[in-house]
This record gives structure tokens, C-alpha cells and sequence, in this order.
């Protein structure tokens, strides 16, 4: 991304990789005249894995356990993408059933995720009380999914055709148990979010994103959404059992900070919402399909919504066991742009809030990047280029 | 508009106990699904070698000592396996199973996460065989 | 009481040095623990916060470069040197300070601000980004927060029409207590020693999500443990002294030990309530309400006084 050489005499202060701020390492830079920030920039690439090399080196099943590990956090929505995407290379569509499981997983898992941001944007400003009660409330979501599929973080609920685990009418309950105190409890976060005046004094007017610049910038997501940006791939081209039981989009107007915690909090409460539609009229069939081990040549794409934002998946097959090519452009890398836009002018205290406004995964997003300044620029690299960018890069 | 929304809460739980579970001291069973290590039943194996192929994280051998009469060892290699489940869906046999009992597996070092399943006699054939002609082992 | 102890004695065990930097240490597991249970969690246990002390003094301590290094280790030594001296004038543990004289409430509160003084000044020594802008923040705030503070503690010198902190603390304990005829006062004083402490929401000076640890970035080892002693000892007389002014005097170790505790656990309270200020904000807080609030009360405390002159 943008990475300017900054003049001698400028005060720069750096963040990152290692930083309090960051869980995860990324090294951000921001030029400030006293307090004020007057230039921001990022550099990623500290956690590259080669995961999407890894990809052709396994089978269609195996991959689908690599490609949950991308991300700690939405894992279940990186291998729904991967399946749903082998499905339609296959020609087969997952059993109802499987699909409403699928969703169901999803949404808890955003809900996990929301109220995990939460507590982080929530740290970030200082604000403590609301870090620890929010962390202590997702337990409940967290336990949830242990229930469900053994698991904290990596469900690994899906199969190729299906999904490995059903939810019987006692757990259903259980669940709705838990929900009903979860929505309780983020009503009363959202009443703190909107009412507390420190906090408030924090986020109001801070790095307010009008709609087009969330436009030009390509931003996705709750960041999207929350600067008035209507685009949601769950409502926009539902997968999954979306169509079924759809979601209502959360947007904002405002595009501030402020907006972002509204917008993500009652996209929490829909969550809660769609899981009771469907525990009501969970439909009945069989959990997996079958589906050839071969996957028939072809390319195809698989959207869909992880809690950031839109993830991207393209996966082309050449008939094989194996994938050719697997590519994953995952939210967080569209957001980038955002921060370091919206960063300047702003104090260097709001920095870390900036930052964790689009709930950032740093680990999910280190691949490879062109940006086309010129139309010259050629469209493929060749491993002197390569080698060449990463000389000049590092220097 | 308020200053300190949160003051309820916060005086609240002075008089509750903290929710922290204070793990070595006060353990909860695992949950029912929970998935721990593999166990293997070599009395329904039939050697069709699917759950080796599908692992994600090469974590099962399977090593065929007679292969007619179905004469199985299975090498498991704990430090590897991810607990994803793929092995117990891909046997159409069900001779595997995650356990929800033993999950607190950290160990200071790596010989017992090579664990050999088996009947007996088969995995002592199978030590004498490599006692005999000592393979070199991958890690050194 | 008056009982008669060795000079040496007071400096060394009670009720100042080790006693002291013990009582500051359970003072910071108080806080640490009480912040905790509002939180909902468990906090640290009673010995964390000497196994930390322990810990830093056992490690080494490293001097960046282009840092003066005699600046560098006099640093500490001097503000836990001014805490120390700073706990001689005040009553202690209800015991009667051991030196006195008539104006050691100002040269008390001038020996807390040296140590504050001393940490923006380690910071500004250690050359590092994050040291630099904390620095900044350190002083920016203690410009802030000094003025309304001081006001709020003139207040029941005022009223006793003495500088001398014994004094004080003596007529505070036989009037009512100056809570109920200076609540804007009090309310002062005490988020004012909140400022001073650099304690959250007005932590803003070591935010550790923005610069780190602010001015003590660059330090480590037996440094780090003396300014944080330092601080746990500025607490433990801030508490003394607003309890001793507001809270109807400490007369005994039992007072004290109420009175501080119940100041404390507020205290804790106000600390997890908030989002962190932005700098600005705080002095802006300050200057715009602390030290109008400070003046309006000590306005109505110099009328009060005339309005009873003139009466009798
Ligand atoms: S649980 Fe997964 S990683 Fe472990 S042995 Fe089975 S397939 Fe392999
Ligand atoms: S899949 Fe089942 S039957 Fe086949 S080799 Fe593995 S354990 Fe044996």
C-alpha cells in the first residue's frame, strides 16, 4: 500500500509489529505535528503463511481444514466460502438442513466476533469495563459453539456436500437460552455505547467515512455499512440458507466511529434475531450429500459475508483431487485503505481506535497486492520481478 | 446522555464471585462433542486406507502387516493431529472416535505422541520388526 | 500521640521507609484487586505486587543510547527520594507527622509535583518516540490538574487558617467533616489526586494502546520498579491527605485505615467507569470545570469566613 519515504525532520511514530495495540503484528506509521496526525501508512506481510500455495498441494477435503486456518476468528466463514465454492464447481447444492446448520454457524460466529470487537475497540479507548463485561458475555456464544461442535475457535463443522454436525431440539434450547441473555445484555451495551458521555466524547465525529469515500476506497463490511453503504452479500446474493431465513442489512448514516459500534451491535442483535426464525422452522433432510472425490474442471467464485465484511474466494480446479488455484481476498485488506485515509487530521490518541474501527485481521490478509499506478504496470510479474519488488521493498 | 453508564454494573459485581474459573483448581468435564485424542478399534478395520488419505495434517498411518488378514497397526501421531474429525466422518466403519475424556494433553516431551493402536500381538511383531532393522527417525 | 521514637527508626522502618514502601505496595494490591471485582474477575493475589518489585529489581536495567545516563538512574532515586520525604509531613498511618512546621502542606504538595516532574523528565531523557509523547502528556497534564488540585486543598486550610498539615488534620477532626461543607472540594481533590496518579480515565499520559508506557518506555529493571514504588507511595499520601482533610481527620491507625480504604474503593470505581480522556480533553476538563469548580468553592469558603467575622 501506500508507503512514502518520510522526510528527515518529521516526527514519526511508529506502531507496530510488536505493539500493545496490535494483537497481531502489522507496522503502521503516522507523521504527527504535536499531537495531530498529518500522514499515515501501512505495511503488512508480517505473518505471510503461503497459504493459498499450500492449497494446490492438497486435496479438495484437506483444504478445507487449511482454509479454516486463516483466520482464528471467522474461521467456520472461510471454509463455508471454500465448500460453497466446491459445490458449484461439483454441481451439487448442499441439503437444506446442512444449509440452515451452516447459517447457523455463521451467525454465531459473527456474533462471537462482534462482541470480541467490542471489547478490543472498547480497550483500545481505554474503557476497560466494557472490554471485560463484553468478553465475559461472549463466553456464553462461545460455549455455545463448544456445545455444538466441540470446539472453541475451529469448528470444522462443514464437509464437502454438507455439514458434520446436527442440532437437536435440547440444544436448540440451551441456545435460545443463551440468546435471550445475550440480547439483554447487548441492548445494555448498545445504551452504553450511545449514552456514556466519555465514551461518546471518544467516537462521536471520529473518523467520520462519508459514503463515497467508502465507495472510492472499497471499504466492505460493518465499515461499509456503517457510512451509510448498503452492501451486504447475505441480503445482496444470498448463500447458504439466506434465502430462507434472510437477514435485515444495519446501516448507519453518520460513518463515524459511533456508527461503526451501533452498526455492529445491532448486527448482533439481528444475528440473535434470524437464529430464532430458524430454530422455529429448522428444515428436515439428511446432513451431506456426496459428492466425487474428483472435482470436474472449472473456475468459479464464492462470495459471502464474514464478520468483517465480504470475502472473496476464487477457486479453479482442473479436474483433479486436488485445486489449481485457490485465491482468497479477505475483508480486512479492503479496509486498509480506509484507515490510513481517515487517519490524518485526527489526534494520535484516536489512532488505535481508528484502527480497530474495522475490527483489522492482519494475519488473514498478508498475500500479494499490485497496485497499478501507471497503465503500463505489466499484469504478470516474473520471478526477477518478484524478487526485484522485495529487494526494493525491504531496503 | 450519562456520565458512567456502566457504575451499576461494576457495583453489582463487587458482590458476586468473579466469573474467572480458576482452571487447574476447578475443572468442568468437557463438553460431550469434544474433540480429543483418536482412538482406534482395529477389530472393524478393513485397511481401505481412507482416513490416512483425508487427514489434513498426515497424522494417521495405518501399516499393514497382513493385509488378508486384516492385520493392522495404526501409527497416530498426536503432535500432528488437529482435531478436526475428518478421519472419524471419512471411515464408513466407524473403527475411530475423538475422545471427550482425555483433553488435557500438554507434555514436557514428544515420545508419548506417538501413540501405535493395535491388538497386541501385532504391535509387538511390529517393534521387534523395527528393533531388528532400526529406521532412521525423520526428526533428526 | 507522642511517643517519642529515634529519628533514625522514623526514617528507616516506621513510619517511613520499609513500613512505608510496604503499605504502598498493599495499597496497589487494593487497587489492583478492587479494580478487578468490579470488573468481575479475580485480581491479582497479595503477593503479586512485591514479586513484581522484586522481579524488576532482579533484572537488569538497561540505558538506552543517546540517554544521560546520570540523568537516567538519578531519575527514580530522586522522585522515590521525594515521596519519601513527601511522607513525613503527613499523618501516617494515624500517627502524628514527625516533622512539622507551619507551611509543609506546600512543600509537601511541591515534593509530589517533583516527582512527576521527574518522570517527564526521565521520559524526555530516554530519547524514544513513545518516551517523548508520553513526556509531553505527563507535564501537559500536570499543568493541568495542579491548579484545581491545589485549590481544592487550600480549602480546609483555609478554614482551619493554617499551612500546617497537623494542624489541619486536627481542626478537621473536631469540626464536621469538610465533605459536607466543601463537597465541590472534595470531589476536586479527589479526582485531582486521580490526575496526579495518571490513573484511568486520565491515564492518557501511559496509554498503553497509543505510546506504550509512555514516558517509562525506555525504562527497565531497578529503575521502573522505583518510579512505580514512588507512585504506589504517592497514592498512599494522596488518600492520607484528602481523608485527613475532607474525611473529619485520621486520628488513629483505625481511621486511617477506614477512611483511606473507603476513599480507595471509590476511587477504584471511578478508575473502571470510564473511557479514557484524550489529552486535550483532560485539560480542557480541568481548566474549564475543575478550576472554576475550585474557585467557586474556595469564593464561598473566604465569603463564609467574612460572613462569620463579621457576625461575631
Ligand atoms: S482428527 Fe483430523 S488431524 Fe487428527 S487424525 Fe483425524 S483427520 Fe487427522
Ligand atoms: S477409514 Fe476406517 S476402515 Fe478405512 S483404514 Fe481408516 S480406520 Fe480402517
Amino acid at each position: 500500500m501506500t508507503l512514502e519515504k518520510h522526510g528527515e525532520n518529521r516526527f514519526v511514530v511508529p506502531i507496530g509489529p510488536q505493539h500493545p495495540a496490535l494483537k497481531e503484528p502489522g507496522h503502521f506509521e503516522f507523521v504527527v505535528d504535536g499531537e495531530i496526525v498529518t500522514g499515515a501508512s501501512v505495511r503488512l506481510g508480517y505473518v505471510h503463511r503461503g497459504i493459498e500455495k499450500g492449497a494446490e498441494d492438497r486435496t479438495w477435503t484437506q483444504n478445507l481444514y487449511l482454509m479454516e486456518r486463516i483466520c482464528g476468528i471467522c474461521s467456520h466463514i472461510h471454509a463455508t466460502a471454500f465448500v460453497q465454492g466446491v459445490e458449484k464447481l461439483a454441481g451439487v447444492e448442499a441439503p437444506p438442513r446442512a444449509r440452515a446448520i451452516r447459517e447457523i454457524f455463521a451467525e454465531l460466529e459473527r456474533i462471537h466476533s462482534h462482541m470480541l470487537w467490542l471489547g478490543v475497540a472498547a480497550h483500545e479507548g481505554g474503557f476497560d469495563a466494557l472490554f471485560m463485561y463484553s468478553w465475559r458475555d461472549r463466553e456464553v456464544v462461545m460455549d455455545m459453539l463448544e456445545m455444538l461442535s466441540g470446539n472453541r475457535v475451529h469448528y470444522s463443522a462443514n464437509l464437502i456436500g454438507g455439514v458434520k454436525y446436527d442440532l437437536t431440539p435440547d440444544m436448540m434450547d440451551k441456545i435460545r437460552e443463551g440468546l435471550n441473555y445475550l440480547e439483554e445484555r447487548l441492548a445494555h451495551y448498545l445504551d452504553v455505547v450511545n449514552n456514556d458521555e466519555t465514551f461518546i466524547g471518544r467516537t462521536r465525529g471520529i473518523g467520520t467515512m462519508t459514503r463515497e469515500q467508502a465507495q472510492l476506497l472499497g471499504a466492505v463490511g460493518p465499515t461499509a455499512r456503517a457510512s451509510n453503504f448498503a452492501y451486504d452479500v447475505r441480503v445482496d446474493a444470498p448463500y447458504a440458507a439466506y434465502a430462507e431465513f434472510p437477514v435485515e442489512m444495519v446501516v448507519a448514516q453518520e460513518g463515524d466511529l459511533h456508527a461503526r459500534f451501533v452498526v455492529r451491535i445491532l448486527e448482533t442483535m439481528e444475528s440473535i434475531r434470524v437464529l430464532r426464525r430458524i430454530f422455529e422452522n429448522m428444515p428436515e433432510s439428511e446432513l451431506v450429500t456426496r459428492v466425487p472425490r474428483r472435482i470436474p474442471a472449472g473456475e468459479t467464485i464464492s462470495r459471502v459475508e464474514a464478520p468483517r465484511g465480504e470475502l472473496f474466494y476464487f477457486i479453479a480446479s482442473g479436474g483433479g483431487e486436488k485445486p489449481e488455484r485457490v485465491k482468497v481476498r479477505t475483508p480486512s485488506l479492503c479496509n486498509w485503505g480506509t484507515v490510513i485515509t481517515l487517519a490524518v487530521g485526527h489526534k494520535l490518541a484516536d489512532m488505535p481506535m481508528i484502527l480497530a474501527g474495522i475490527d483489522p485481521c492482519f494475519s488473514c490478509n498478508d498475500r500479494l497486492v499490485m497496485v497499478k499506478r501507471n497503465r503500463q504496470d505489466p499484469q504478470v510479474w516474473t520471478w526477477a520481478d518478484l524478487r526485484n519488488y522485495g529487494i526494493e521493498y525491504y531496503r | 446522555m450519562s456520565i458512567g453508564s456502566m457504575i451499576e454494573d461494576l457495583i453489582k459485581s463487587l458482590f458476586k464471585k468473579p466469573v474467572t474459573r480458576q482452571y487447574p483448581f476447578e475443572r468442568q468435564p468437557a463438553p460431550e462433542r469434544f474433540r480429543g485424542k483418536l482412538h482406534w478399534d482395529p477389530e472393524k478395520c478393513t485397511g481401505c486406507q481412507l482416513c490416512v488419505k483425508d487427514c489434513p495434517a498426515n497424522a494417521i498411518e495405518l501399516i499393514v502387516i497382513d493385509k488378508v488378514n486384516k492385520r493392522f497397526v495404526m501409527r497416530y501421531h498426536q503432535d500432528r493431529c488437529i482435531y478436526c474429525s475428518q478421519c472419524v466422518v471419512s471411515c464408513r466403519f466407524k473403527c475411530l472416535e475423538l475422545s471427550d475424556e482425555e483433553w488435557e494433553q500438554a507434555v514436557t516431551n514428544k515420545k508419548p505422541l506417538e501413540v501405535y493402536y493395535g491388538k497386541d500381538e501385532d504391535i509387538r511383531f511390529l517393534m521387534e520388526r523395527a528393533a531388528a532393522q532400526p529406521v532412521e527417525s525423520p526428526c533428526e | 500521640m507522642n511517643l517519642t521514637i529515634h529519628p533514625l527508626i522514623v526514617l528507616l522502618f516506621f513510619p517511613g521507609g520499609l513500613f512505608l514502601l510496604a503499605s504502598g505496595l498493599v495499597f496497589q494490591w487494593a487497587d489492583r484487586k478492587l479494580v478487578a471485582r468490579f470488573q468481575n474477575r479475580v485480581g491479582p493475589r497479595f503477593l503479586q505486587p512485591l514479586a513484581d518489585v522484586l522481579k524488576l529489581l532482579a533484572k537488569e536495567e538497561i540505558i538506552p543510547e543517546g540517554a544521560h545516563r546520570g540523568l537516567f538512574v538519578a531519575l527514580p532515586i530522586i522522585a522515590l527520594a521525594a515521596a519519601l520525604t513527601a511522607a513525613l509531613y503527613v499523618p501516617m498511618f494515624g500517627v502524628q507527622p514527625f516533622f512539622s512546621f507551619q507551611g509543609d502542606l506546600i512543600v509537601t504538595i511541591y515534593l509530589l509535583s517533583a516527582l512527576t516532574i521527574s518522570l517527564g523528565l526521565a521520559g524526555a531523557n530516554s530519547v524514544d518516540r513513545f518516551s517523548l509523547v508520553g513526556a509531553t502528556r505527563t507535564l501537559t497534564q500536570l499543568f493541568s490538574y495542579e491548579a484545581p488540585f491545589l485549590l481544592a486543598v487550600i480549602g480546609p486550610a483555609l478554614a482551619a487558617q493554617s499551612w500546617q498539615i497537623s494542624k489541619i488534620n486536627a481542626y478537621a477532626g473536631e469540626t464536621t467533616w469538610f465533605i459536607v461543607a466543601q463537597p465541590i472540594g472534595f470531589l476536586v481533590a479527589l479526582v485531582g489526586l486521580m490526575g496526579k496518579l495518571e490513573l484511568p480515565p486520565f491515564d492518557a499520559p501511559e496509554a498503553e494502546t497509543e505510546i506504550v508506557a509512555g514516558a517509562l518506555t525506555e525504562y527497565s529493571g531497578r529503575g521502573f520498579a522505583l518510579f512505580r514504588l514512588s507512585k504506589d507511595i504517592e497514592l498512599v499520601i494522596g488518600l492520607t491527605l484528602v481523608a485527613a482533610f475532607y474525611l473529619g481527620g485520621i486520628a488513629n491507625p483505625l481511621d486511617f485505615v477506614l477512611k483511606t480504604g473507603g476513599l480507595l474503593l471509590v476511587m477504584a470505581l471511578l478508575q473502571t467507569a470510564f473511557a479514557r480522556l484524550r489529552i486535550d480533553q483532560t485539560v480542557g476538563l480541568w481548566w474549564r470545570v475543575g478550576a472554576l469548580m475550585g474557585l467557586v468553592q474556595i469564593l464561598a469558603i473566604l465569603a463564609g469566613i467574612y460572613i462569620r467575622q463579621w457576625w461575631l
